[in-house]
């Protein structure tokens, strides 16, 4: 570093923690993840099927509870894919995220709403939308979000 | 003003330490639905959403994102105040007063209990001069007091006679975090935190949250036969740089308060008000905020408290919620302030009520010792 | 109309960059604030009240707008304001000041917008403007998102990379003309875009916004003041704001749904019956190349999947029947608590004809918009008068 870049600058290195309360169904989402289960919600009033799940059903305005919690498939079907091939510093770790990785948006079957996570394929031609998808699951499961550490590609031929 | 902004409900949580089984977006959802139950109202009667929230304190960028759904904002119009909740009501008014919405959610909340407070507020001090010297908003009112306890004579007990009130006062809020009674003895025996403040002397670090629906003179009386109207608002900004205050003065607040009651047509403050719930950050903050509203005069403070003018019973009581010394929810103090202050002239405070209340003062502030302030003037029907 | 009607009277902007080192944080800010003043030859005592709006955490500042509103700004015993809402704080800062003059709180207000982007890390503290416990392990930022739209965008309507590069070489070339613009590549090609490194498939480098650093300040006023001012102001007809969903995945949201809501309901206020012909220019968000395409059709611009289409046939080139983002655009500048105002004071400027050479003929009616949060729009329109067009 030159000295008028040595001058010109001030370094602000705190970390800033914070304790994030998750709520009740997210509670109950981490106990069966262990069990290698993925539990969305249910609205009581419109039936909409929610991943992840959340206490407000925004289109009716009403709670949904634990006892609305309902079990999704592992599998889905794949609308949309990028591969990340840039980098930069993961707020969870602090540290810089591994690059590149694949990063897919898909359906659970049974669920209303979309989810984002981690693909392993990290070549885009690989990818096709409209292609069946799996949550892989650590063997070891431990009840927290990187039980799935990722989402795997079907192969036509396996279906 | 005129009655042009109406305040027709208001939904507050109880206010507690840590409430580590909800989310912020469950925490807001609890009393936006509770309003609407009240105002027997559906999400589709809101016109838009003001929200105020700090993405520090939530521990999140765009900290309004977490709480769409819980707002009812989805396909609908919700902007956010980073800041103290009083100005996210004074931005609801002006959406009213425009013409161009006749209803108004107006949401603020926090737990502070999710982050590292000193971090915090440590971090409202510029990366350059001050930061790193570790300032907070509890050493700075530390010398705050100290100069202004040394220029005008208050004392310790006098300064401490604030919280036994404030804190007694709680006792009868059900809202209210901390609702135990404290003694002179045991304010002024407790551990010193910034000299001459001791810990009690400081208010607690509370989450919950507070909602209110506004309206207009044409929709008012279809939610309610008592609503609250806004009768005078200014804000006012004091020097960033504690080294620029006057820290023996609340300057800001002097001239908001002038302006608010010259809109509001206050003469006397102690006399055309009947009450006051203002953001006090610490005891001896209360009493510069007395002379600041001109409920006394400079230097006056220790003893109007002496008085008991401002005590529940008092000719003008301040904070008869418990104020923030005993519920101190971050960024939601200055609209609680307005949410209780409307339970007043509403004459529906139950325990804590002023009888006959018919024109009320709320105070919110930003930043640090009051810099970005927000007064208030409401009146009932 | 609202109650009092609102005026663009003065605007300032600093020369955007990815790097500002030779100036401190209010240093940079007051450079925009003071041409806003000057531009409106207002002394610093005639601002009624500020708005203040950037991302706590991507400079790593807590309530900036009480250091800033201070010494960047004539806030001092003033009442000075932060409005934050992430990608739209420019706009929501805009539409906030609107209304603080609507109302009749305030004769005029200064509206600042501002970012130093390279001084804390965006990527990061976009982040974490998602949920902790569902979206932040996996998102990357605001660009692996944009990346699968565009991805589900493509697929959907068959539109190939060559289009979306097309937006870049146009809105690029604009940015020529535009002396505060960041990235200045006068002579960029296709070939530019379609061969830079592929940063998100199928996002390449110049797909992507940049990100800089840098101030917008702009002065509203009501009539009376306006008179006072100037004799060239340029008039808000209306302002409009759609959200969503707190979870972006709620939705399949690659066309960004909230733009058409948002803009059918300021097209009724406004009796726009059909954009293309009713609007002269719009300063829109559009933080890839893709998202213009897709953008503009739910805007109303064109019908769906048609967005590579209304660029072909010329309609949003500057020489085009409704120019998009003669300024370059957010692929050329992107300040993010700055980007979204500096739409709705490129709109206003192109209104009171003083674009230089990045000017429309003759506009009459201008439209800007924000974009940000969980895929929120925010849109106002601008004209030689405050009345709606029909
Ligand atoms: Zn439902």
């Amino acid at each position: 570093m030159g000295k008028k870049e040595k001058e010109f600058q001030i370094k602000w290195k705190t970390d800033l923690p914070y304790r994030y309360s998750i709520g009740k169904l997210a509670v109950k989402y981490f106990e069966e993840l262990k069990n290698k289960k993925i539990m969305g919600s249910k609205c009581p009033k419109c039936d909409k099927r929610y991943m992840p799940p959340r206490a407000v059903c925004a289109n009716c305005f009403i709670e949904m509870t634990v006892e609305d919690m309902i079990e999704f498939s592992p599998k889905g079907t794949l609308v949309g894919f990028t591969v990340v091939n840039y980098p930069f510093i993961d707020p969870n770790t602090g540290g810089m995220r591994p690059f590149p990785y694949g990063y897919g948006i898909f359906k659970l079957d049974g669920a209303d709403t979309y989810m984002m996570h981690f693909v392993d394929e990290t070549d885009h031609t690989k990818f096709k939308i409209g292609q069946r998808v799996e949550a892989v699951f650590k063997e070891k499961t431990e009840g927290d979000i990187y039980d799935i550490p990722y989402f795997r590609l079907i192969k036509e031929e396996e279906e | 003003m005129d009655k042009e902004v109406a305040i027709v409900g208001c939904t507050q949580t109880k206010y507690e330490a840590d409430k580590i089984d909800l989310t912020i977006s469950e925490l807001v959802f609890e009393v936006v639905k509770k309003l609407h139950n009240d105002l027997g109202i559906t999400n589709d009667d809101v016109g838009c959403v003001i929200s105020g929230s700090n993405d520090f304190n939530d521990g999140r960028t765009i900290a309004n994102m977490a709480i769409q759904d819980a707002v009812g904002s989805v396909r609908k119009s919700e902007s956010r105040v980073s800041g103290d909740g009083a100005f996210a009501y004074v931005y609801g008014a002006m959406r009213i007063l425009s013409g161009e919405y006749d209803t108004v959610l107006v949401v603020s909340h926090s737990k502070c209990s999710e982050g590292d407070q000193f971090l915090i507020n440590n971090s409202i001090f510029d990366p350059y001069y001050q930061r790193h010297l570790g300032l907070d908003q509890i050493s700075s009112a530390g010398l705050m007091a100290n100069m202004y306890m040394s220029k005008y004579g208050v004392s310790e007990e006098q300064a401490a006679k604030v919280v036994v009130k404030n804190r007694k006062n709680a006792i009868n809020n059900p809202h209210a975090h901390l609702q135990k009674e404290v003694s002179m003895d045991e304010v002024l025996s407790s551990p010193m935190l910034a000299y001459p403040l001791k810990e009690l002397d400081f208010p607690p670090y509370s989450d919950g949250a507070v909602a209110m629906l506004l309206t207009n003179k044409e929709k008012a009386k279809r939610f309610t036969n008592t609503p609250v109207w806004l009768k005078g608002y200014a804000s006012c900004t004091d020097a960033y740089y504690l080294g620029h205050r006057t820290m023996t003065d609340l300057i800001g607040l002097e001239f908001a308060a002038k302006e608010a009651y010259k809109m509001a047509k206050i003469k006397d403050p102690v006399r055309d008000l009947d009450v006051a719930e203002v953001f006090e950050a610490f005891s001896t903050h209360e009493l510069m905020i007395y002379e600041a509203l001109d409920f006394c005069d400079k230097g006056e403070g220790g003893k109007f408290i002496d008085s008991g003018e401002t005590n529940i019973n008092g000719t003008i009581p301040v904070n008869p919620s418990g104020g923030v010394l005993s519920s101190n929810v971050a960024m939601a103090n200055g609209l609680i302030r307005v949410a209780e202050i409307t339970s007043q002239l509403m004459g529906a405070a139950e325990d804590h009520q002023i009888p006959n209340a018919k024109t009320g003062l709320a105070y919110g502030m930003n930043g640090i010792c009051s810099q970005g302030n927000c007064v208030l003037i409401f009146g009932g029907e | 109309m609202p109650k009092h009607n609102v005026a663009v009277v003065g605007i300032g902007q600093t020369k955007f960059r990815s790097k500002r080192r030779d100036v401190n944080i209010p240093e940079m800010i007051y450079e925009a604030v003071k041409m806003a003043l000057d531009d409106a030859q207002m002394e610093p005592k005639d601002v009624d009240a500020i708005l203040i709006g950037n991302m706590d955490h991507f400079e790593g500042i807590n309530f900036s707008e009480m250091w800033c509103g201070i010494d960047a700004a004539p806030g001092y015993l003033k009442p000075v304001v932060k409005i934050a809402t992430g990608g739209t704080t420019g706009s929501s800062l805009g539409i906030c000041g609107y209304y603080n003059v609507a109302s009749g709180i305030y004769k005029n207000i200064l509206v600042v917008g501002w970012e130093k982007l390279n001084e804390g890390g965006a990527t990061t503290g976009i982040i974490t403007a998602f949920d902790p416990v569902w979206e932040r392990p996996s998102l990357a930022g605001a660009l692996g998102p944009l990346a699968l739209m565009a991805n589900i965008y493509a697929a959907r309507y068959g539109i190939t990379s060559e289009q979306a590069a097309k937006v870049t070489v146009k809105n690029r070339s604009n940015a020529a003309n535009n002396p505060f613009a960041h990235i200045q590549m006068p002579d960029i090609t296709l070939e530019d875009v379609m061969n830079s490194q592929m940063i998100s498939y199928p996002l390449r480098l110049h797909d992507c916004c940049p990100q800089s650093e840098g101030a917008c300040a702009v002065i509203y006023a009501n009539e009376e003041e306006t008179k006072k001012i100037t004799d060239n102001p340029a008039w808000f007809k209306g302002v409009s704001t759609a959200h969503y969903y707190t979870f972006g995945c709620d939705d399949l949201m690659f066309d960004l749904p909230t733009a058409a809501i948002a803009s059918k309901k300021i097209y009724k206020k406004l009796g726009i019956k059909d954009p293309v012909k009713d609007l002269d220019v719009a300063e829109i968000y559009e933080p890839t190349s893709w998202s213009e395409l897709s953008w503009t059709e739910s805007l109303g611009f064109c019908g769906k999947g048609e967005g590579g289409k209304l660029l072909d046939e010329g309609i949003t080139q500057m020489t085009g029947e409704l120019p998009v983002n003669p300024s370059g655009g957010v692929l050329s500048t992107n300040p993010i608590g700055a980007t979204a105002l500096v739409r709705f004071a490129e709109a206003a400027i192109q209104v009171m004809g003083r674009g230089g050479k990045r000017q429309i003929p003759d506009v009459e009616t201008a439209m800007g918009m924000g974009f940000g949060g969980s895929l929120w729009t925010e849109l106002a329109i601008l004209g030689k008068d405050p009345k709606p067009l029909r």
